[in-house]
């Protein structure tokens, strides 16, 4: 091996370690924090590696068992936060809130790139620049009169509203990126569906989106994401456990100054696992889709 | 064929009108409903008088004194966040490409933070920048580097820094990934012709890998400008826009003026502000660098 070339292995290395660190540390950090006793976080300098690793307070939250580790000093007992354990009916409400932003993307969305990317009519270029720009309207800006468009409609308080809102800030998005997509896929299979007597409906639905599943599934997991990180919208419009939302949850946790962080870790932790099923599940489409999409 | 074209364009009206319906009834019927709004004086508090004042909430806004912190605020918070966010996504983007085992571990790995809210950020950094308990003093005790804990987030400049941290850490692999990818489109030839030319990497960067970057870098400048200045989340869920209103970002003051002081007229005020902004930045960037394809 060369001078220069173990050089170079070597600082790639350690830069990668340096950036892993970065990125990872903090979920480590939260991780490790989740399996251990609320007094055992509270020590002067941190403890690196944990005294006694704890599921009590996994426990807590899926059956209401009070963590021993609690038992143990009276003050620091009264930091249990019943609050904390609102994360699972929330984080369903997040999922089923995202599961039908996601499928009213694919609805709305394709269709429209469909026609994007394939007719020509009049006002095409006017009406495609609108539906993009209107994503670049702040949430701020439209929050107050949004919420009493959901109040006139008696909508407040409900998954529906939420659905609404998150749809409309992804749509233009997901509208954006499948034209591109749509447009980078070969017309001939089309035409020659044509030719065989398909009408434009058809060929739409049989023979390019098959294709087109990658791009689609990339729109889909943006979607997702989106949704069911949105904060501003889910803080106005919900106000109970029937629609609330897990990121009103935890900033609601976060700003509670009795909150254990134990059991704030664990929330944590678990608002992420289902971002990671759907990362499992989209992995090798999304950054496919995206090359593709944007480097042609 | 022009019966056929006709049916044509009655097919695509057809297609596009759900979407193109669902957006413009909740952008603008309500962006029309805010400004009306705005040149009302509607306080909560005061749920009779709603007197018309016409451009008053404006004048009352761009004059106050809290109007001209947050908005300096904001733009260099902005600032600072889309710069960090462009360079150091740059820079991991040619880890993420050389080859080396790890490379693929990496790519994957480092789309965590991305894809976590917001708000998720921001309670994770939170309690690492704790006062008392948190992880990063205890880092910097166990190194010397303090003698006593730091209340990072009680202090107005190490307040910004942290909401930096957390921004920057969320933010970056975006930016990251997406370089990848224009990263991925470089021939590898190009590298070696320039390298059999003598050309030095400072030269291949800017002659050949920098303009095939350059659609890239304007779709995550324009992106990370739009996030960084619509900042809401992490202010509220880190600082509340504390302490003073050391962190209050202009998003965030909307939002006070409007639900905790109840002033609806002048919240809407702010928050069509905030739109123009943001249409004055991007309008600016595109014509800066020429968006060549826009589809």
């Amino acid at each position: 091996m060369k001078k220069g070339s173990f050089l170079n292995f070597l600082l790639v290395h350690i830069l990668s370690v340096v950036v892993l660190l970065f990125v990872l540390g903090p979920f480590i950090w939260i991780f490790l924090c989740s399996l251990q006793g609320e007094a055992d976080l509270f020590v002067v300098p941190p403890n690196w590696i944990p005294k006694r690793v704890i599921l009590d307070n996994y426990r807590y939250i899926f059956t209401g068992e009070i963590p021993t580790a609690y038992e143990v000093r009276g003050l620091i007992r009264s930091r249990i936060s019943q609050e904390a354990r609102y994360i699972l009916p929330t984080l369903l409400n997040s999922f089923t809130i995202a599961l039908a932003v996601m499928a009213i993307n694919l609805a709305l969305a394709s269709p429209a790139a469909y026609a994007f990317s394939r007719f020509r009519f009049a006002g095409k270029t006017p009406l495609y620049i609108y539906i993009i720009t209107s994503r670049l309207l702040p949430a701020m800006a439209i929050a107050i009169p949004f919420y009493f468009i959901i109040q006139s409609l008696n909508l407040l308080d409900t998954k529906l509203s939420l659905i609404l809102i998150h749809s409309v800030y992804t749509v233009p998005f997901s509208t954006w990126f499948l034209t591109l997509y749509f447009g980078e896929i070969p017309r001939d299979v089309e035409f020659a569906a044509l030719v065989d007597g398909c009408n434009p409906l058809q060929a739409f639905l049989y023979v390019l989106l098959p294709m087109a599943i990658p791009g689609l599934s990339a729109a889909a997991a943006f979607a997702f994401v989106f949704s069911y990180s949105e904060f501003l919208f889910s803080l106005l419009l919900t106000q109970t456990l029937k629609s609330r939302t897990m990121s009103v949850l935890i900033a609601s946790l976060a700003n509670n100054p009795d909150v254990s962080y134990a059991l704030l870790s664990v929330c944590v932790v678990l608002a992420i696992i289902p971002l990671l099923l759907i990362g499992f599940f989209f992995r090798n489409y999304v950054t496919k889709g995206m090359t593709i999409t944007i480097f042609k | 064929m022009g019966k056929h074209s006709m049916k044509e364009r009655k097919f695509s009206y057809l297609l596009v009108l759900p979407a193109a319906a669902l957006i413009s009834i909740f952008t603008i019927y309500p962006l029309l409903y805010a400004v009306r709004t705005s040149l009302y004086d509607i306080v909560l508090t005061m749920p009779f008088i709603r007197p018309y004042v016409g451009a008053g909430n404006y004048r009352d806004v761009l004059g106050s004194y809290y109007f001209r912190g947050s908005l300096f605020n904001t733009l260099v918070y902005a600032g600072i966040s889309v710069c960090l966010v462009t360079l150091i996504g740059l820079g991991v983007s040619f880890l993420l490409n050389a080859p080396f085992k790890l490379s693929g571990a990496l790519r994957v790995l480092i789309l965590f933070p991305w894809a976590i809210p917001f708000v998720v950020s921001g309670v994770i950094w939170k309690w690492i920048f704790n006062s008392s308990y948190g992880v990063f003093n205890g880092l910097l005790y166990t190194l010397g580097i303090i003698d006593s804990y730091v209340s990072w987030l009680s202090h107005p400049f190490y307040a910004k820094l942290c909401l930096v941290t957390a921004h920057v850490w969320k933010e970056m692999p975006f930016a990251s990934i997406l370089f990848l990818a224009g990263l991925q489109a470089v021939p590898r030839e190009l590298f070696d012709a320039c390298k059999v030319d003598g050309g030095t990497s400072w030269s291949i960067f800017r002659y050949v890998i920098f303009p095939l970057l350059r659609p890239v870098l304007l779709v995550i400048v324009i992106y990370e400008t739009m996030i960084g200045i619509t900042t809401f989340d992490l202010v509220y869920v880190m600082t509340g826009g504390g302490p003073g209103d050391s962190t209050s970002l202009l998003s965030w003051y909307a939002y006070a003026e409007t639900f905790k002081f109840l002033n609806l007229g002048k919240g809407a005020a702010l928050s069509i502000i905030l739109a123009l902004l943001i249409l004055a930045i991007i309008i600016g960037y595109i014509r800066v660098i020429r968006l060549e394809e826009v589809y």
